[in-house]
């Protein structure tokens, strides 16, 4: 992921103090996420659902 | 006998019975060997001793007047410090939450006191049961009983190493990526996830609430199956929760596994994440084993074990990061590295990313699902290596995340890891069965055949 992005993302979560007494632990972390991100067979088909499924009124 | 401090759940409760040992006795003599031990190998947290006594001498009355609840009774159970004891600080391993003392009793722990168990204190994690081992806390990191320079897996490390050292019989342990089946395999005992919403997670310290899984550890299956039927029940109070009518797990223990169908998910271990040779040999003298003891063996395909591995990230990730965030921005520095950088890349993943791992989710459950049509049992490995040495850090980065166990996670059926040998250099080394759903049982029934077969669980690692 590009350093400046990093840098943008992190604001953008708060991270601004993480990011000025720990920069090499939040780069690692944005590596780890597009390392994970990126294996995913994300489905085509638009009506694939997500798990788990909504259960209206159960375990409420 | 064996000497008390290897006795199972099961020959404890007989000896009880028996008033050939009483729960105080037993407890004296592990308190003894956790003061000799632990220093060594840090399983503990907080020991709880003064309580334990005192509720080792409540089950001695009633086991004593003939009011003996059940197998528990008056049996030490360790608890991972994610998990609420009341009365004693949670803290999760972290600095930040050093002071967070429990006001109420986790579910399961309500469940294993109902039972008469003993609870005898917190055990060390991973940071927040994911940021370990590390150097870097308040609490040192568990060391793994067959060798202390090695670690014990984790996050379920104390659990994993006291149950292993004979500092007690069984632990509680949580599971959200492999940390309880984790442990099992790198201190060679035994590892149970049941079924996602067997086991109320209410009062146990979330890392994912999707993931989240509560199991034992133990010396033997048939305690695991005694540990099982006390913590699994339905409650209200945990939204996955599930009223299912699973119960008394170990009653399949002696049907043996001929005319089984076991599925060999070879791919994970032999393509996927090539395993250690030693690991790989095991794998096939498990078949060769439980062959020989009736079972029919084929080899199934899966999707790959980088896939599950990665929707099991994301998902985890993006769900603890909901947790941890305010504390990670405000308070990076109460955290230990790796519970920093395990716990930050939920910043950087996308609400897509989320979404798109839990469709994706729904395909891979599909497929597990039809694999488990035509197999009773699925088997594969679980650690691709033998533990590294904890001191370590770039080999144990290496080897940590190479394991089989986060396709249950992502799956949520039943999955246990138990000790398939000693490697060479005398770690050792694991197999992992899993099964349908709320069929803890037919899991627990080939992990009892294998374990009647080798009896690797009579080994003992060396430390005294």
């Amino acid at each position: 992921m590009d350093e400046q992005l990093i840098v943008v993302l992190a604001h953008a979560a708060g991270l601004d103090k993480a990011l000025a007494e720990f920069p090499e632990d939040v780069a690692a972390a944005a590596a780890q996420a597009l390392n994970n991100t990126g294996v995913i067979k994300v489905p085509d088909d638009p009506a694939a659902e997500p798990w788990p499924p909504m259960r209206a009124g159960v375990g409420l | 006998m064996s000497a008390v401090h290897w006795l199972s759940i099961s020959e404890v409760s007989d000896a009880f019975a028996a008033r050939s040992l009483s729960p105080v006795e037993l407890l004296s003599t592990l308190l003894e060997r956790i003061e000799k031990l632990d220093p060594q190998l840090h399983a503990f947290i907080r020991l709880d001793a003064e309580a334990a006594l005192d509720a080792a001498r409540a089950a001695a009355t009633e086991i004593g007047a003939g009011r003996i609840r059940g197998p528990l009774h008056g049996v030490p159970i360790g608890v991972k410090d994610i998990i609420d004891v009341a009365g004693l600080p949670t803290t999760c391993h972290s600095k930040i939450l050093l002071d967070n003392v429990a006001r109420q009793d986790a579910a399961v722990i309500v469940r294993l006191r109902q039972a008469g168990a003993v609870i005898i204190g917190k055990l060390s994690t991973h940071e927040f049961a994911i940021g370990g081992p590390s150097f870097d806390l308040p609490f040192p990191p568990a060391r793994n009983p067959w060798n202390l320079e090695h670690h014990p897996g984790g996050s379920s490390s104390g659990s994993g190493a006291g149950v292993c050292a004979g500092l007690f019989p069984a632990a509680l342990g949580t599971d959200t990526g492999g940390s309880v089946r984790n442990p099992a395999s790198a201190c060679g005992v035994v590892g149970l996830k049941p079924t996602y919403g067997l086991v109320s997670r209410r009062g146990v310290f979330p890392l994912s609430f999707t993931l989240d899984h509560i199991g034992p550890l133990t010396r033997t299956v048939a305690d695991s199956a005694l540990m099982a039927d006390a913590i699994a029940g339905y409650d209200s109070a945990d939204p996955g929760s599930t009223a299912s009518d699973a119960r008394n797990f170990g009653r399949l223990l002696d049907s043996g596994v001929r005319g089984l169908r076991v599925g060999f998910v070879r791919h994970f271990h032999e393509t996927d994440m090539p395993a250690h040779p030693e690991v790989t040999a095991a794998l096939e003298e498990v078949v060769r084993v439980l062959q020989a003891d009736g079972a029919k063996v084929d080899t199934i395909t899966l999707p790959s074990l980088h896939e599950f591995a990665g929707i099991n990230r994301v998902i985890l990730c993006s769900e603890a990061w909901s947790i941890h965030g305010r504390w990670l921005r405000t308070r990076p520095g109460d955290y230990g590295q790796l519970g920093r950088r395990r716990l930050m890349p939920g910043a950087f993943m996308s609400a897509g990313d989320y979404v798109g791992a839990q469709r994706r989710r729904l395909q891979v459950i599909a497929a597990v699902e039809n694999a488990l049509r035509d197999v009773d049992v699925l088997m594969c490995g679980s650690s691709m290596d033998p533990a590294s040495r904890i001191d370590d850090a770039a080999e144990t980065q290496r080897t940590y995340p190479r394991q089989a166990r986060t396709p249950f996670n992502v799956t949520g059926h039943p999955a246990l890891a138990m000790m398939a040998g000693l490697a060479s250099n005398g770690l050792p080394v694991s197999v992992q069965f899993a099964g349908r759903y709320f069929d803890d049982a037919t899991v627990l029934r080939v992990a009892a055949a294998y374990e009647r077969a080798t009896a690797w669980y009579k080994l003992k690692p060396p430390i005294t």
